[in-house]
């Protein structure tokens, strides 16, 4: 039981680590294109790279960002409901 | 080429469209006739069952199994529509633990307890709904893993798989997630190295059809004849 639920543990984390990392790669490059976008269309003044660094260091402290760690609380979560509701009730 | 895709792909979904109807729950209405333990010797068939029981040694070559066996209502679609007739389904009660499929079943000896505890005769039937995953089959002496069961007092209940349906939701979601991503990858990132690569060809063999007209051209001065270009 303790064996198994440790190896269970650290396998889902090193998976989410890898979900986590792909994700936010994804994610900032995603915002780099379209804050790029945004210049061409919209604003064409001042220095092009300085305004997507600037966005993406507001993206970096932003809610959006963060919302991607929950790649590591929900799959604890939904494991722990499970054993509730399969087990315990 | 595209025989070849369309193979593939064939055989892509009807596997996930197998594994998926082996591993999600699935709910029948049964009564349950008796319960049982019974040593049972894995062969060809071993990977149709879970582990020992969370905790226990499992290196063994065989174990004993807890069995309910069960006369219960056939359905059809998926469980949604009865058939009106009763047929005798035997269940294994097995720990999954901390392994696949992911249940998380630590509690079978006491549900092998709550098994017995709503056993009834056909006289006097006790109806119960039988959460479990898996398949039974004959040829290959497997049987379905059950997870829980309650008892229910009519037994013509149309049961509707509201957790299936979620999960198949949430499950598309993460799919159509997983091919933007690939698309995105491959538009953005592949796409231009590509591009750059057969740019960089195109220089090469420009370079190369220059060079030969020119070893050419020095070949034929030797047969006398004009500069090709």
């Amino acid at each position: 039981m303790i064996l198994g639920i440790i190896r269970l543990s650290v396998v889902a984390f090193f998976v989410m680590l890898l979900v986590y990392f792909v994700l936010s790669w994804w994610s900032r490059s995603v915002r780099r294109k379209k804050l790029g976008i945004e210049w061409d269309e919209e604003i064409k003044a001042g220095d092009r790279e300085a305004f997507i660094e600037e966005g993406l260091e507001d993206y970096d402290g932003s809610l959006r960002r963060k919302l991607i760690m929950g790649v590591f609380i929900v799959p604890y979560m939904v494991i722990g409901v499970l054993v509730y509701v399969v087990n315990f009730q | 080429m595209h025989y070849i895709k369309r193979a593939f792909w064939t055989v892509f979904w009807v596997l996930l469209i197998v594994f998926l109807h082996y591993t999600l729950p699935q709910r029948d209405i049964a009564r349950i006739v008796e319960t049982e333990v019974r040593r049972v010797d894995f062969g060809e068939n071993s990977i149709f069952w879970a582990g020992a029981d969370t905790g226990q040694d499992g290196t063994g070559v065989n174990r004993d199994i807890r069995f309910v066996n069960t006369v219960r209502k056939t359905t059809y679609l998926f469980g949604l529509i009865q058939t009106g007739r009763e047929r005798p389904m035997v269940y294994r009660n097995e720990d999954t633990g901390w392994g696949w499929p992911p249940y998380f079943k630590l509690d079978s000896s006491n549900l092998q307890t709550e098994m017995a505890d709503n056993k009834s005769t056909a006289n006097d039937p006790q109806w119960v709904v039988l959460t479990h995953y898996g398949w039974r089959n004959e040829f290959l002496s497997i049987f379905p893993n059950a997870v829980g069961v309650r008892p229910i007092e009519d037994p013509n209940t149309r049961l509707i798989p509201y957790f299936n349906i979620l999960i198949l939701i949430i499950l598309a979601g993460l799919m159509l997630g997983f091919y933007r991503l690939t698309q995105w990858f491959r538009r953005e990132k592949i796409d231009p190295i590509v591009d750059s690569a057969s740019e960089k060809w195109d220089g090469v063999d420009a370079y190369a059809d220059e060079k030969r007209a020119g070893f050419r051209g020095w070949l034929d001065s030797f047969k006398g004849k004009k500069k090709r270009y």
